[in-house]
């Protein structure tokens, strides 16, 4: 039995699939590619794969990880990629196809690209400068047991930031995994919260998932 | 560009890649090279029309020319609908999302009375004139609609250019290769719908004028420019043979039937009398059990769905019932596929299939007796027995079931107290006799789910004379029932009496019900069907507002000699066929099925052969 790792895009229309309807999107993406999926045992058996990590409505991806196992060891890793792509949704694409190397739990971060297009982009800036320079970044976050203040600032790594016609362009990592997963919105809340110069969030992208010593996670 | 505009706002909906478009089985084509543009409409949300078969089948013919492109449209939900308006999105196409209003032909099918309002409310999203009279006489946005419904259509005639009857594998096609050779041409949107009218199954509602009786009923109906007196409904004769797709588009979001569907016959050939489908589509065909395979297993490659239904009237009633499930079984127990077997008569398949089935059998146990009393369903010509419910519930309670579900009507001709508490008897023979079974489970109670429906008479049944009974009446007999259930094991639920007098005024209505259609829509009426957007009220004040009293339609025996608002559309079974059924009723008779003997219904002698033969 081969242990799988996809990695797929989800671009264009795609990103319109929200995680539940990409859970049933897949199981018929693997019939249709007709590829010996490995189905679990028991009363109820039914294909076994798993999302590293589920991504909000919205938002696109270069790089959504997907576990499963493949019943037939002969299938080359390529053959199993291009039979996908024969069959996946438009604007979803697998982009690559390898065994499994490290485990789900070590995603520590994930990183993401956005633009905030604003009347006034220059100002919008110089806010955004404002927050950063502060000494947290307090939202307030939903949890099981009600709301929660935390703090955002010291796992919060802005990677890039440029001011570019309208639109303020950022690239930031977050903490992502089993523990913690904070969300690119989160940021955008606490700067409307600041009330800064209005903004309209646009190209929401994951661009990369990472393990804790900044390692591309595969 | 439109998308944009779109895209700006699907965040803030629920379910916007019901909005979007790019399913998988969705079919995009090049514009440039398209000559015939066609929205498939369905008036109610993705949800519900995603779901139907009728669309799948002629949205796949349409696109298998290469010159024509069908594309789906559905009625967005309100939250998306109040952002159309505001931002002035037309309703658009799913594959192009180019505006409908730009197509050809704007095609509505008409499933249930209760979306009408939707259709001039999708209409007026779309920037198309409501009123078929106001949109010029250019040859382009052709208004048309087909489905059960359109076997009365005259509650819809001041809003659509044609209607198609029938059944629409051939007509379609016909209807758009007129289309595309008078538009080369340069004709008028009335020369066309004049020659569209001599097209077997095309009824242009605006070449017929109607004459009324002092007493409100039809005096005379007038057909002009050479339009047919009568339209007759087309039928596909090859059923075995008719195109079916291989390929059905799969939506992303839940819909209402997520599987795939093969359908394996069409038409029935049980004839009970309530039943408008039993009548309009007619005759019963077949399809091989060969086909019916083949259909199935491509249809699940293609899609990719693990689960498959078969979808007919009454699937039992194929001849070669048991090879046919024995070999789907067969295939699908393999390939991990779910078979899910709706209605299904279950009395005399052979044990080694009863068992097969049973491997994939989910569903609970639901009897359709629709009368409480054996008269009564002799006068519907239900032919089930309390005998054969009997009995299957004993062999079920045994099995380990414990839960049975009844449908019921109420109001049916000729309907007396004795047979509303013959409900209450039956649902309590069965509570009976889930007792008597010793070995019954320990600890769990029967629950017996009796569900009252109030009959609605329609066209082309032989019911279609019937009034249907007043509010005053079905309350009194919903009372009756109640006080006649002495358990809570026995758990009642009606339907919204209010809701069936729309139904069947809508049903029966003629052309003069339009601009009541049009008041209610105005008013704020649109999914009619929704409980939480249904609002009898508005509905009332359009009829009395347009001068129409409704009891006229509802609750008024229509006379066997009376001229009917469809007797201009010819369904193949004879009117005088259906005035015998009705005798027969009120006699308490049945009338054997199609299959044991021929009872004359006329479809026959218009097909031109014997139906079973």
């Amino acid at each position: 039995m081969l242990r799988v790792r996809a990695i797929f895009e989800k671009t264009g229309r795609s990103k319109y699939i929200s995680h539940l309807d990409l859970n049933r999107c897949m199981l018929r993406t693997f019939r249709r590619s007709g590829l010996p999926i490995w189905y679990t045992e028991g009363f109820n058996p039914h294909p076994y794969y798993a999302f590293a990590l589920a991504l909000s409505l919205g938002f696109e991806s270069s790089c959504e990880i997907l576990d499963f196992n493949i019943t037939d060891d002969n299938i080359s890793m390529d053959e199993i990629r291009d039979r996908l792509n024969a069959v996946v949704p438009e604007g979803m694409r697998i982009v690559s196809v390898a065994p499994q190397k490290l485990k789900i739990t070590a995603i520590a971060k994930a990183e993401y690209r956005f633009e905030l297009v604003s009347a006034d982009s220059a100002k919008l800036s110089t806010d955004i400068d404002a927050l950063l320079g502060g000494d947290s970044i307090l939202i307030e976050k939903k949890t099981k047991r009600g709301v929660k203040e935390v703090d955002i600032k010291p796992d919060m790594e802005i990677v890039s930031r440029e001011t570019d016609g309208d639109s303020v362009k950022i690239v930031m990592r977050l903490p992502a995994g089993t523990q913690t997963n904070y969300n690119p919105t989160l940021f955008m809340e606490a700067l409307r919260k600041a009330g800064c110069e209005p903004f309209e969030a646009a190209n929401i992208c994951r661009t990369g998932i990472f393990c804790e010593n900044n390692e591309k996670f595969s | 560009m439109l998308k944009n505009k779109i895209e700006k706002h699907l965040l803030s909906v629920q379910k916007p890649s019901r909005y979007i478009g790019g399913e998988v089985g969705s079919i995009i084509k090049d514009k440039e090279k398209v000559d015939v543009r066609f929205a498939f409409c369905f008036p109610d949300t993705y949800d519900i029309g995603m779901s139907h078969l009728g669309m799948k089948i002629l949205y796949s013919l349409i696109n298998e020319r290469e010159n024509y492109w069908c594309e789906r449209c559905f009625a967005p939900s309100e939250d998306f609908e109040t952002i159309m308006r505001e931002n002035e999105i037309p309703l658009y196409a799913l594959e192009s999302l180019d505006p409908i209003k730009d197509f050809d032909f704007i095609g509505f099918t008409m499933q249930y009375e209760l979306s009408y309002t939707n259709v001039l409310n999708m209409l007026d999203l779309a920037g198309i004139p409501v009123f078929a009279r106001d949109r010029g006489n250019e040859l382009t946005q052709i208004v048309c609609a087909g489905g059960p419904c359109v076997c009365n259509p005259e509650p819809l005639a001041d809003f659509f250019d044609l209607f198609i009857l029938g059944e629409g594998e051939e007509v379609n096609l016909e209807l758009m290769d007129l289309y595309h050779e008078m538009k080369q041409q340069g004709a008028s949107r009335t020369e066309f719908l004049r020659r569209a009218a001599n097209i077997e199954g095309i009824y242009v509602p605006s070449l017929y004028s109607f004459s009324y009786k002092e007493n409100g009923t039809i005096e005379s109906v007038t057909a002009a420019d050479g339009a047919p007196a009568t339209i007759r409904k087309r039928i596909i004769r090859d059923f075995d043979k008719v195109y079916y797709p291989d390929n059905f588009v799969v939506p992303f979001t839940e819909i209402v039937h997520d599987r795939a569907s093969v359908e394996v016959l069409r038409g029935c050939i049980r004839g009970c009398r309530f039943c408008q489908a039993g009548f309009i589509y007619r005759p019963f065909r077949e399809k091989s059990v060969d086909t019916i395979c083949s259909q199935t297993k491509a249809l699940c490659e293609n899609t990719g769905y693990d689960e498959v239904s078969l979808a007919s009237l009454s699937t039992s009633d194929h001849s070669e019932i048991d090879p046919m499930l024995s070999q789907l079984i067969d295939y699908t127990a393999d390939a991990r596929i779910n078979l899910s077997l709706p209605s299904l008569r279950v009395d005399n398949f052979s044990e080694e299939l009863l068992e097969k089935i049973k491997k994939v059998r989910k569903s609970g146990l639901t009897f359709a007796a629709e009368g409480g009393t054996q008269r009564l369903r002799n006068v519907i010509n239900k032919n089930v027995s309390e005998e054969e419910i009997i009995n299957t519930c004993r062999i079920a309670f045994q099995g380990g079931y414990s839960a049975v579900k009844l449908y019921f009507m109420m109001g049916l001709p000729t309907e007396t107290g004795e047979d509303i508490v013959g409900i209450a008897d039956l649902a309590q023979r069965i509570v009976d006799l889930y007792y008597e079974n010793e070995n019954r489970p320990k600890g769990r109670s029967v629950q017996v789910s009796v569900s009252v429906a109030t009959f609605v008479p329609k066209p082309f049944t032989p019911f279609q004379f019937e009034p249907q009974d007043t509010r005053e009446m079905i309350e009194h007999k919903q009372k009756l029932l109640m006080d006649s259930v002495k358990t809570k094991k026995i758990k009642v639920s009606y339907h919204n009496p209010d809701v069936s007098a729309l139904e069947v005024i809508l049903a029966k209505g003629d052309r003069r019900l339009c601009k009541a259609v049009y008041t209610a829509w105005k008013k704020g009426c649109k999914f009619d069907s929704w409980d939480e957007y249904f609002h009898y009220d508005k509905w009332l004040e359009a009829f009395e507002e347009c001068g129409i009293d409704p009891s006229f339609y509802a609750n008024r025996k229509f006379e066997f000699d009376e001229i009917l608002p469809w007797d201009h559309l010819d369904y193949l079974v004879s009117k005088e066929f259906l005035i015998r059924e009705n005798r027969t009723a009120h006699e308490a008779a049945t009338t054997p099925n199609c299959r044991q003997r021929c009872s004359g219904c006329g479809v026959n002698k218009a097909v031109g052969r014997e139906c079973f033969c």
